[in-house]
């Protein structure tokens, strides 16, 4: 195995005491070496010390309380999260969430990735491209609720329209079930796919162009550069990604809320888990329970996160690359 | 794995096609002289090929442009237009003649410039902010190791999955018993630091920062702030320039925060100014949209100055030399 | 039971010395206008007068002191909410939406304005809207501002086409009862296609809100689980509205369909408050002229309407109800009314001949006479605090009939075992 293949984090980068070996520097001393390191970490523990543990503390202690965000606040033991267990109304907030992050976020990362890819090619008036596909991500909510709204109206809707002229049937999308998880699914896509997609062009820029060329000189095909150069190398961002869009598509609240209202639609057909979590704690002004359904998030979200992470990062952790390109 | 480090794979950049490929295409496993034999034919072959794929790039790309174009056209067109055009059937997608009128309704309703201001210096140091201290994180992070490393990086992770939206009245009690309320500082501070872009550029330096150019920093006598500055800072250029923008549009987007802490009417930001034209009643659409339109301009503008740092190649242009 | 004040509590959750030392340093609550002669309103864009406002803040007649009105957006709750559980830069006076029964469980945070002297100014407002803004302890917290009555708006045309009754005195004749009603729709069905209106959920609301019995009586117990509970009867008229299917299936969150069907006249009416007829008016322009407004089966309701209230922590209560008081005399209400058409609560402000609908909307028909006139018979009803806990549970499984041929009977037993559910979890039940 190459040295480039072992730990980025080797000994050799320790600085100052040569008397150190190998192994790792124990107690004071240890932490005393790495000072510039604790230095740069440190302002966001600091920050998060000061302005986010006292709310988050404050939080957990709310979930075991009745408090109804004004007056006084008594303590009710378990009871919101036994309410929690046998909530019908949470566990199908649950299934919507889960539903529509599935439908979501596997087109609009794979889109996102095409997106990037093709715009990191030499192509003409890639500047206004990249313009076109990030502005979806700050055209305004209320704005976007009316054009969704408009496109996806069930009987007057573009959308409909269409498919009535290509003689197919016209789908009921903001009143049936699939409808409007479809709908809101879409409008994931369609907000974050350039958002995305920056991130990785992002990422693609760290990687040297030598490597395309080599591939290209080899003759290998724009498919096979793709998954075969871009992918791999990319697999730390692309980690990143499904991380935030496990935590996005977890929370996922305003598409629904600015398309369907506080109530998520028909039957609750778009109600999701942050969006039920608003609901009591800011409507209902349930904030005992409100604290709960967020800590209740909170575990699925780390579940969801720990499969993710294991996931991708096994396969990323076999070495596959022979010291060739990049040492040239 | 060494030094127990789950958090802290070696990135393995792998190699070009033909290498890693598991079933080297012909081209790749033929001898170089004879490829060049053939070649000719197969370029012939490879320049229509990349011709045809050239053309069908560009209508994918443009399809997509154009669905992605489509609601920012629509809201162009809703600030020209009253209310009640707006909610007509059937919608109307051209514009209409009431942009001047919106806009003068709009800048009579709230102080916009004033707003502007106060908007662009709390996104501006947020997102000045944020990016400083979160390359200096990440770049600990990606390229060196130290005791408890891996149990802070969790504990980071984690502080990124727990919900906030019920942080409200905690944070209002803490910023007035500390006297920030109505203050800009409220809105920047406590997100000066935060754990998703640690994360983004950690991963990013993680493919980006060969552990060479580490290695001869540190041969060279070079200390971790200066490594930092002379090699992490450039090569995550890109990761930069795309945290800073998103930060800058996502402190610029804020509203929900800012409207609960800024409680002086005379200083607002840009979003909160807006939200407050919002009627329990009846909504000037017109002028919503007018100020929506106002309130994305800038960022596009800052987003064309930022993303010029997708395109820089410099990573291997540092290898090299 | 022990049950610490937020501030303690906060203090404490306040983890060790880290955070409470420097927290304990500054004591004072910190106001929200330093000027000892300004008063701070919270209000919302088109919730009061602006020339009203102007001079008041000048000054507030009668009183050395002025007004700061700050407007402030749709998350209107959510910031005065904030404010008053961390005692801090609280308004003096702040308006209130007609969801102000929320607040009674918290009403000690505001003042009974009673003491200040308002009984006396009762009798100029509607005695059904004075009540509203009663506590369940009987403290006057919530001043009436403006109010929603109710009616029957329809287009006139497309009964027309429909061969129904046209006038409005005709139409209201032809539906006294919710049952004529519904066969109306059911005609109309018939002969055009359109729907008399948007949701069935529509229709249930409207009932409550022209019903004397709601959900819950003064004492937070359940009414909807009686026999011939007005719950029940609300709730049977809109199931005989969806199996006549008179109604649209298209909710409120639904704008553009809702809208599109009101131009094109396929949902030909709604049952609805004076303030829609802005809405209707924004929503399908184009209809111009086509509608009518007729009195709704048995009698009218009120939906919507605000208050204004003065919070526990107001640095001049005297001053603060004089302006309350004097920006909703009949007078300034007929204002408020001309300038952000702010349906008036006084009675007297629609004698005071100085209010003007000046559209054609309605064709001949002046909407203010009608809406002052149904405004007296709205009957005097209680809204439990507790009633928006599980409201939404009747209007969910209405909608599941109404949408996905939900089984009736099922509804109802769904609805009210997850309201009782709801209520136990409260602790309104035990």
């Amino acid at each position: 195995m190459s040295a480039l293949n072992a730990p980025p984090a080797a000994a050799p980068l320790r600085t100052g005491d040569g008397a150190v070996p190998r192994s790792r520097a124990r107690g004071w001393r240890g932490i005393l070496t790495h000072w510039p390191q604790y230095l740069a970490i440190a302002p966001f523990y600091v920050l998060f010390l000061v302005f986010g543990l006292f709310p988050i503390v404050f939080s957990i202690v709310l979930s075991f309380t009745d408090w109804d965000g004004m007056g006084d606040i008594h303590f009710a033991g378990l009871s919101q999260y036994v309410y929690l267990v046998q909530d019908s109304r949470f566990w199908n907030a649950v299934a919507n969430t889960f539903i529509i992050w599935i439908l979501s976020t596997v087109p609009m990362l794979f889109l996102a990735l095409v997106i990037a890819f093709l715009l990191h090619q030499n192509i003409r008036f890639r500047g206004i491209y990249r313009v076109a596909f990030f502005l979806p991500n700050v055209t305004s909510m209320v704005a976007m609720a009316i054009v969704f709204g408009s496109v996806f109206s069930d009987t007057f809707g573009i959308v409909n329209s269409a498919l009535t002229a290509l003689h197919l049937d016209s789908v009921p999308w903001l009143s049936s079930s699939w409808g409007i998880k479809v709908t809101i699914a879409v409008m994931v896509i369609w907000r974050f796919t350039g958002y995305n997609a920056i991130i990785y062009l992002a990422g693609l820029q760290s990687i040297p162009t030598d490597l395309y060329d080599a591939a290209k000189t080899d003759g290998a095909s724009t498919w096979q550069i793709f998954t075969r150069v871009t992918i791999p190398l990319l697999r730390p961002i692309i980690l990143f990604t499904v991380i935030t869009s496990t935590v996005g598509g977890l929370s996922l609240f305003t598409e629904p809320q600015v398309l369907l209202g506080d109530a998520g639609g028909n039957g609750e057909a778009g109600m999701t888990i942050v969006l039920y979590q608003y609901n009591q704690a800011f409507t209902q002004f349930d904030f005992g329970y409100g604290s709960a359904i967020a800590w209740a998030l909170f575990v699925l979200a780390s579940v969801f996160a720990i499969i993710n992470w294991r996931l991708l990062s096994e396969r990323s952790e076999t070495p596959r690359r022979p010291r060739t390109r990049r040492t040239r | 794995m060494t030094a127990a480090e789950p958090t802290h794979r070696p990135t393995a950049p792998t190699s070009s096609g033909s290498t890693a490929s598991p079933s080297p295409s012909p081209t790749s496993s033929t001898p170089p002289r004879a490829r060049r034999a053939r070649r000719t034919r197969a370029d012939r072959a490879a320049i229509a090929r990349s011709r045809l794929e050239a053309v069908l790039t560009h209508l994918l790309v443009i399809l997509g442009v154009l669905l992605s174009v489509f609601a920012f056209y629509w809201l162009a067109v809703m600030s020209t237009s009253t209310s009640a055009e707006i909610f007509g059937y059937p919608p109307k997608l051209t514009f209409g003649s009431h942009f001047a009128e919106n806009l003068r309704h709009l800048t009579s309703s709230i102080d916009i410039v004033s707003a502007l201001v106060n908007t662009i210096v709390v996104a501006g140091a947020c997102a000045v902010l944020v990016m400083f201290f979160d390359s200096l994180a990440a770049f600990a992070f990606a390229k060196f190791d130290f005791p408890g490393k891996n149990v802070l990086f969790v504990v980071m992770i984690a502080t990124f999955l727990i919900p906030g939206s019920l942080s409200l009245v905690p944070s209002f009690i803490l910023m007035s018993e500390i006297g920030w309320v109505g203050t800009l500082q409220a809105l920047i501070v406590p997100g000066a630091a935060n754990a998703f872009g640690i994360f983004l550029l950690r991963q990013m330096a993680a493919s980006a920062i060969p552990n060479e150019l580490i290695e001869s920093a540190r041969i060279d006598g070079a200390g971790f702030f200066s490594t930092y500055w002379r090699i992490g800072v450039p090569m995550l250029r890109g990761g930069l320039a795309f945290l800073g923008i998103f930060t800058f549009i996502t402190a610029w987007n804020d509203y929900v925060w800012p409207l609960i802490v800024l409680v002086d009417p005379g200083r607002q930001t840009l979003q909160t100014a807006l939200q407050n034209l919002n009627s329990l009643y009846l909504t000037d659409y017109g002028m919503v949209m007018t100020g929506a339109l106002v309130s994305v301009l800038p960022l596009i503008g800052v987003f064309i100055i930022g993303s010029r740092h997708f395109i820089a190649n410099i990573a291997a242009g540092a290898l090299k030399g | 039971m022990t049950s610490p004040t937020r501030r303690a509590l906060l203090r404490a959750a306040g983890v060790t010395g880290l955070l409470t030392a420097p927290l304990a340093a500054c004591g004072t609550s910190p106001t929200i206008s330093e000027d000892p002669d300004e008063l701070v309103l919270w209000y919302w864009d088109r919730s009061a007068s602006p020339e009203l406002l102007t001079k008041a803040a000048r000054s507030i007649p009668g009183t050395a002191s002025h007004v700061r009105a700050d407007a402030i957006g749709t998350t209107f709750d959510t910031k005065l909410r904030t404010s008053l559980a961390g005692g801090a830069y609280i308004p003096d006076i702040t308006y209130i939406n007609s969801n102000n029964a929320l607040y009674f469980r918290n009403e000690n945070q505001f003042l009974d304005m009673n003491e200040l002297g308002a009984k006396e100014y009762a009798s100029d407002y509607y005695p059904w809207k004075w009540d509203l803004g009663t506590t369940p302890e009987n403290r006057f917290c919530f001043f009436p501002l403006d109010i929603g009555p109710t009616g029957f708006f329809y287009r006139q045309d497309v009964f027309e086409q429909a061969g129904l009754p046209t006038s409005p005195d005709e139409v209201s004749e032809a539906v006294r009862t919710w049952k004529d009603w519904i066969d109306l729709g059911a005609e109309l069905r018939k002969a055009t296609g359109s729907a008399l209106v948007t949701t069935a959920q529509s229709i249930y609301e409207q009932f409550l809100n022209a019903s004397a019995e709601r959900y819950l009586d003064e004492q937070d117990a359940p009414l909807y689980t009686k026999d011939g509970s007005a719950v029940r009867e609300a709730w049977d008229t809109a199931m005989a509205a969806i199996s006549a299917k008179v109604t649209a299936g298209i909710p409120e969150a639904r704008k553009t369909d809702q809208n599109a069907g009101w131009s094109s006249g396929k949902i030909a009416g709604s049952v609805n408050a004076a303030w829609w007829s802005q809405v209707l008016q924004e929503s399908a322009p184009d209809s111009e002229g086509l509608w009518r407004i007729a009195d709704q089966p048995v009698r009218p309701g009120n939906s919507g309407g605000s208050f204004a209230a003065i919070p526990h922590t107001c640095k001049d209560p005297e001053g603060a109800f004089a302006f309350i008081r004097w920006i909703n005399t009949p007078a300034h209400q007929a204002e408020a009314y001309n300038d952000v058409q702010l349906f008036p609560s006084a009675p007297d402000s629609y004698a005071s001949d100085t209010m003007k609908y000046g559209g054609r909307f309605f064709g001949d028909q002046d909407p203010l006479e009608f809406f002052s006139r149904a405004a007296e018979h709205v009957p005097t009803s209680f809204i439990s605090t507790w009633e928006s806990v599980i409201s939404g549970y009747f209007t969910l499984e209405i909608t599941n009939v109404e949408t996905a041929g939900k089984d009736p009977d099922r509804a109802w037993a769904d609805a009210t075992a997850a309201a009782e559910k709801a209520l136990r979890k409260r602790g309104v039940l035990s």
